[in-house]
This record gives C-alpha cells, sequence and structure tokens, in this order.
C-alpha cells in the first residue's frame, strides 16, 4: 500500500469539472514527476489534495498512510504530514517570516510551542544553506520577494516542517539559473527514505536536477499516461502531440 | 487658495456653555500672554459657522452627537498632585499626569535637570519662556483652515503643556502625558505646544483613558512646530471609556530636513473625530501620519487627514488601517495638497479596512487637491474581510484556523503599529485588538 493514495479523483470548482478521475500512488522515498500542458489541471490538482476550499470532490477519494484526508482541513492535512510548494504563494505584508515559522513550528510541537533556541539554530543554518540573507526574517512574508525569493521561502518551509509528502507545484517556473540550482539544492537535501515527492513541471527543465523514478503526464484532468526516467527523454523529443497520439491508437 | 472647509451653512454661534462668561473665568488671574492668546482664538471661534451633518466633512459624523452643551469643564486642581509610579512608565523619561488628583510632573530620569529639555504647564512657560510661547501657540495650524473645535480649545484650554527642545537634544526614552477624567459631564480641554529646535529627537506619547459609565468630552488642540533636521514622534492613544466623547486636532509644521511622525490610535470611547494635518513647508521636509482604529459595539470613529505641501521637494506618507465589527462605524477622509509650483513633491495616501462583519460599515474617501504639476500622488482604499488566500495559505502550514485570522489581524495593524516608538502602546494596543477581536 502507498502511503499517499489518489483514487479516481473528481473534483470541481463551480460548474466546472477539471479533475475527470485521477489515479495516483507515491510512496515514501519515491521521486515522481508530474508534467502536462498548461490548464490540465496539476494545480488543481496540488490544491485539492491540500484542501483549498474553492474545491469540491465530487468523486473517489485520497488517502493518506490508509486514511482518508477528504473530511480534513488543510492545517490538519499539514500536520498529518503534506506539504505543498505553491506556484503563486501569497504575500502576506505585517507577518514577518520569523513570527510565522515559528508558528508553523509551534503547530507541529507535541507541547505546542516549540524552544526558541533549536528553532532558531535551525531556520538560520536553512536560510544559509539556501543562500538567503539573515535579514530575510524580519520582513513581511512573501512582501515585495523577487519569483527567486518566493521559492527558496517555500523551500526553507519545506526543509523546516519535514512533511511525509511534498508537492512542488511549478517550483521551478520563472527561475533562473542559480536560482533553479538552489532550489534543486534544497529538494535534494531533502530526498530520503521518510520523503514522497510529487515535482509537478511544465518544462523537463528542473528534471535534470532533481532525477525522478516515475513520470506521469496529466491531461484534460486524467494521468494519461506514467513511465520511467525514460519517459522523460521521449517526451522531451516528441512532445505533447506524441502522447494525444498514442492517447488516440489506445482509445 | 483651496482649503479642507468648503463653506458650512450654520451661521456662526457659540457651542454650549462656550461664551464670553467661560472665557473670562477661563482668563482670570492668568499671564497677559495667555490671556491674548485665549481672546483671540475666541474671536476666530465665534466667527467660524458651526459645524453642522449638511457639510462634507461632519456629513458622516453629526456634530450634535457630541452633545456640547451637556458638558462643563472638568475641575483639575492647582496644587500639584503626588505622582504615582505605573510599571510601563520604565518606557519613559517624563511621564505627566492629569487626573481628578492634579497634574504631576515626574522626571524620571533626570533629563529636564540641564534645561535644555523643558516640560512645563503652559502657564509656567508663559512667565518663563513668553516670547517662545507667544511665537508658537496658536501657530500650527496650515494656513487657510478653519477650524471651530481647534480655535474653541485655544479660548477654553483647561489644562496646557509647552515642550521644548533645545538644539541637538536627544531623548532615549521619550515623555508620556496621561489623562484621566472620572468626573461624570465633564469636559476637559488639553493643548499642547512643541518646539523643536534643529537636530533634536524625541517621542511624545498622549493617552485619553476615564471609567466606563461615566460621560465624558475631551476636545484636544496640539501644535508641533519642528525646526530643521527635527526628528519628532507623536502617539495619541484614544482610550476612553465606553461613554466617552472625543473630538481631536494634531497639527504640525515640519521645516528643512525635518520628519514628523503622527500616530493616532482609536480604540476607545463612543464617538471620536480625529483631526491629523500637516504642512511639509520646506524642502527635504517629511511626515508620516499612521493611523489605526477598531471599532466595535456601536463606536463610532472619525479621521481626516491633510497632507499640505507648500513648499517643492516634500514628502509625506500617510497609511491608516482601521477594522469594525458589531454596528461599528468608521469614516476615514483624507486630503492631499500641493500649491502651485511646488516640484518634486511625493505624497502617499492609503486606508485599509477590515470589515469584520455584515453590521459594521467602513466609509473612506481619499482626495487629492493639486495646484503643481510635478509630482508623484497616490492614494487608495481597500475594503474587505480577512484575505481567503492568506488565510488558506496559513492553514495549509499547519496554523490552526483561529490562529491564523489573529496573525492575519495582528499583522494587517501590526504595519502600523510596529513603527510606533513605545514598546508599551505596542502591547497594549496587541492586547485591546486581541480583546475586540474576540479570539
Ligand atoms: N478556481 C478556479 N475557477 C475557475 N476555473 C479554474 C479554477 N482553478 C482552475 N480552473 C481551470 O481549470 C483548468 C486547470 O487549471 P490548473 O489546475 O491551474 O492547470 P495547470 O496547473 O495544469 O496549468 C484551467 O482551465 C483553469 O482555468
Ligand atoms: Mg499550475
Amino acid at each position: 500500500m502507498s502511503y499517499l493514495q489518489i483514487k479516481n479523483l473528481h473534483a470541481r470548482t463551480g460548474d466546472i469539472e477539471i479533475l475527470k478521475g485521477v489515479n495516483l500512488e507515491i510512496n515514501k522515498g519515491e521521486v515522481h514527476a508530474l508534467m502536462g500542458p498548461n490548464g490540465s489541471g496539476k494545480s488543481t490538482l496540488s490544491s485539492v489534495i491540500m484542501g483549498h476550499p474553492d474545491y469540491e470532490v465530487t468523486e473517489g477519494d485520497i488517502l493518506l498512510n490508509g486514511e482518508s484526508i477528504l473530511e480534513m482541513d488543510p492545517d490538519e492535512r499539514a500536520l498529518a504530514g503534506l506539504f505543498l510548494c505553491f506556484q503563486y504563494p501569497v504575500a502576506i505584508p505585517g507577518v514577518s517570516i520569523s513570527n510565522f515559522m515559528k508558528k508553523a513550528v509551534d503547530a507541529r510541537h507535541p507541547e505546542g510551542k516549540a524552544p526558541a533556541g533549536p528553532f532558531l539554530k535551525e531556520m538560520r543554518e536553512n536560510m544559509e544553506y539556501l543562500d538567503m540573507d539573515k535579514a530575510f526574517a524580519n520582513r513581511g512574508l512573501n512582501e515585495g520577494f523577487s519569483g527567486g525569493e518566493k521559492k527558496r521561502m517555500e523551500i526553507l518551509q519545506m526543509m523546516m516542517f519535514k512533511p511525509s509528502i511534498a508537492i512542488m507545484d511549478e517550483t521551478d517556473s520563472g527561475l533562473d539559473i542559480d536560482a533553479l540550482q538552489v532550489v534543486a539544492k534544497g529538494v535534494n537535501k531533502m530526498r530520503g527514505p521518510d520523503l514522497g515527492l510529487l515535482v509537478i513541471t511544465h518544462y523537463e527543465r528542473i528534471l535534470t536536477y532533481i532525477n525522478p523514478q516515475f513520470l506521469h503526464i496529466l491531461m484534460e484532468g486524467k494521468i494519461v499516461m506514467s513511465g520511467g526516467p525514460e519517459l522523460v527523454k521521449t517526451l522531451e523529443e516528441k512532445g505533447y502531440d506524441w502522447v494525444r497520439e498514442q492517447i488516440a491508437v489506445t482509445a | 487658495m483651496p482649503t479642507l472647509n468648503l463653506p458650512l451653512t450654520e451661521t456662526p454661534s457659540l457651542l454650549g456653555g462656550f461664551d464670553e462668561n467661560l472665557l473670562e473665568q477661563s482668563r482670570k488671574g492668568e499671564h497677559a500672554l495667555l490671556q491674548a492668546k485665549r481672546t483671540a482664538a475666541f474671536e476666530s471661534y465665534s466667527q467660524i459657522p458651526n459645524p453642522d451633518r449638511f457639510h462634507e466633512e461632519y456629513r458622516r459624523m453629526d456634530p450634535a452627537l457630541f452633545q456640547i452643551a451637556k458638558f462643563s469643564p472638568m475641575q483639575i486642581p492647582e496644587a500639584a498632585a503626588t505622582y504615582k509610579a505605573l510599571a510601563e512608565d520604565t518606557n519613559y523619561d517624563v511621564v505627566i499626569s492629569v487626573s481628578s488628583e492634579g497634574i504631576a510632573v515626574e522626571d524620571c530620569n533626570g533629563v529636564l535637570t540641564d534645561g535644555n529639555l523643558v516640560v512645563m504647564p503652559l502657564d509656567q512657560a508663559a512667565r518663563e519662556h513668553s516670547t517662545l510661547l507667544e511665537q508658537s501657540l496658536g501657530a500650527g495650524m496650515v494656513p487657510g483652515e478653519q477650524r471651530k473645535f481647534l480655535d474653541l480649545n485655544g479660548a477654553f484650554w483647561n489644562v496646557g503643556f509647552f515642550i521644548y527642545a533645545k538644539k541637538g537634544v536627544d531623548l532615549k526614552g521619550g515623555i508620556l502625558i496621561r489623562y484621566h477624567n472620572d468626573q461624570a459631564d465633564t469636559v476637559l480641554l488639553p493643548r499642547l505646544v512643541v518646539v523643536a529646535e534643529s537636530l533634536t529627537r524625541f517621542a511624545i506619547a498622549e493617552q485619553f483613558t476615564s471609567p466606563d459609565n461615566v460621560k465624558t468630552l475631551c476636545i484636544s488642540g496640539r501644535e508641533l512646530l519642528l525646526d530643521a533636521a527635527a526628528d519628532v514622534k507623536l502617539v495619541s492613544l484614544q482610550d476612553w471609556g465606553n461613554e466617552g466623547l472625543h473630538i481631536g486636532e494634531d497639527w504640525a509644521r515640519v521645516k528643512r530636513d525635518a520628519k514628523v511622525n503622527l500616530f493616532s490610535m482609536t480604540v476607545g470611547g463612543k464617538v471620536s473625530k480625529m483631526t491629523v494635518g500637516c504642512d511639509v513647508c520646506e524642502p527635504n521636509a517629511n511626515a508620516y501620519l499612521g493611523g489605526m482604529f477598531f471599532a466595535d459595539r456601536d463606536q463610532h470613529f472619525d479621521q481626516k487627514t491633510l497632507q499640505f505641501h507648500s513648499s517643492a521637494d516634500t514628502y509625506s506618507n500617510m497609511l491608516y488601517k482601521g477594522a469594525v465589527k458589531d454596528n461599528g462605524y468608521s469614516v476615514y477622509q483624507g486630503i492631499i495638497r500641493a500649491l502651485k509650483n511646488c516640484v518634486g513633491v511625493d505624497s502617499y495616501q492609503t486606508n485599509n479596512n477590515l470589515v469584520l462583519d455584515p453590521t459594521a460599515r467602513a466609509d473612506s474617501l481619499p482626495g487629492l487637491i493639486i495646484d503643481a504639476d510635478e509630482l508623484a500622488c497616490s492614494h487608495g482604499a481597500t475594503f474587505g474581510n480577512i484575505d481567503q488566500e492568506q488565510l488558506y495559505y496559513l492553514r495549509s502550514r499547519g496554523i490552526p484556523e483561529g490562529e491564523a485570522r489573529r496573525m492575519l489581524v495582528m499583522g494587517f495593524f501590526d504595519e502600523v503599529i510596529d513603527r510606533i516608538p513605545f514598546e508599551n502602546m505596542q502591547d497594549h494596543l496587541h492586547a485591546v485588538i486581541e480583546r475586540k477581536f474576540g479570539v
């Protein structure tokens, strides 16, 4: 049994059905890539997994460690071990990074309050690892951040919260090579037997830094093809039109 | 020249008991300088038409709400009161308290001994610093404005202080003036005159309280005169009990390279109308106007700002943040005004409102009156409940809903509160927000 199981997932917002029966299993220790053209439903899938209130699950289930999470609030899902690196993280002026990180780490602590010393030390070390300026900690969360700074901020949180399943929604898009390498460095540090990773992207670019073991292709709300690392190469060479032809053949 | 005041429809008259008799009582036994100032203010007060609810400025806050005729002046004994220290006083160098027991002035850290910093009642200042007081009392007003309540205060103030910093004074702690009115049906009329010579740096806090269920009125007037490169911060905390009524006017004139910070925090009382204005009148003069207000349980708060640029190359930035809930009602009106030929003016005006439930209301009327051609100005207002995407973001990080909402409300206000120079005031405001927000 996989740690995260997505079974025949249908979801909609308003009257629009976006996910039309997604099946996907991710185990701890595995790295999966999810690719698909713009508008195929990748961000929607990650929002539905995290429990965004705008989306309604109409059919199917999501199981984490064997238990359905559909009735859980986003904060309960986070504490159960899910983490989402947002494609477009919101800015929250007035809430400083240090205050925000402390509250989020406190929420994970068995006594509701993490000791300040070790927390600050760990945060400082991780920020250094991601080439982030110490002064960042006093800034408003994502306030006036560049694209690269926002993505580093997301990776920093992933390193601090230590999820069992992390979803990275196009963390690579809009980044220059330097920022991309830093992001990849953070991800590769996190890799290991305790983390299952779903890397969503629509370029192959990040996959040269993060080698996934599995690749899935999402089109029009369905996973239409899955494979190993060799599929990344084929897709790179032949493009989504080839995928469309393949589906037409099998259908 | 355009002014803040459009024509008032009512003809001038004296308000309530604020007449010649009371003027004579107020003048009795006073230094001639103060007597002359009172008479001049009275003349002006009696000629300004009465504010009424048909006037744009008062359309959303009827002056009749202040029931001025019902109040007689608060009695403040002549004899000095003994100073009673509060825990928070450690934040300040000088603490003044004004109450039914009288006036106490405490120089906690001996900052007044060398005479470079002067903090004293106006009558003493009239004797010891008459030339300076003659020049400064009543001089903070933006030219051309007609402010009936400010002139009323000028004629009838019943407690007043003079703060004067000589060149180079750099005060670490700050000056606190605490007003407490426990006399039912009385009006407190405090006056504050602040003169900052060049290269001075200091901060002042004024705090107003009264017991719940005691009807009080306050009509306050303050003026700040900043000379070159002075840096002065003023924090005003309206924290009255549930029956407090408040009218306050703050005016600052800011000269070359000087910077004023005017904070107005309204959380207590029943009805409150604050007007804060600055005249940045020489190149590189800079003003920051920071405001916070939180109206709940039928509270009605009105705030008005005027950023007046009478010189080229001047800056002003205004940020007012308010929340309303439980039938609370808030009004913000602001004006940026720049005179002709004032090039290189930067002026910003932002009013953000958190409307926490549908029983509450927030109105915002930002405005510009520009005669100059070359300047950067922006003004804007926002309204809304807690942002759902921000809430989702925090919750997706494991922070429970209640805590996430609390963080967002605090964060909303902290953009202003974080700039207040007194930590105890910050803590106090956080506690008030927590209580009003009810988590
Ligand atoms: N909240 C929403 N309201 C309306 N349409 C939405 C919403 N979220 C997603 N969609 C639509 O669903 C489709 C999939 O969007 P998305 O999941 O963002 O795709 P991807 O991340 O793969 O680019 C798009 O057509 C998009 O317009
Ligand atoms: Mg997307």
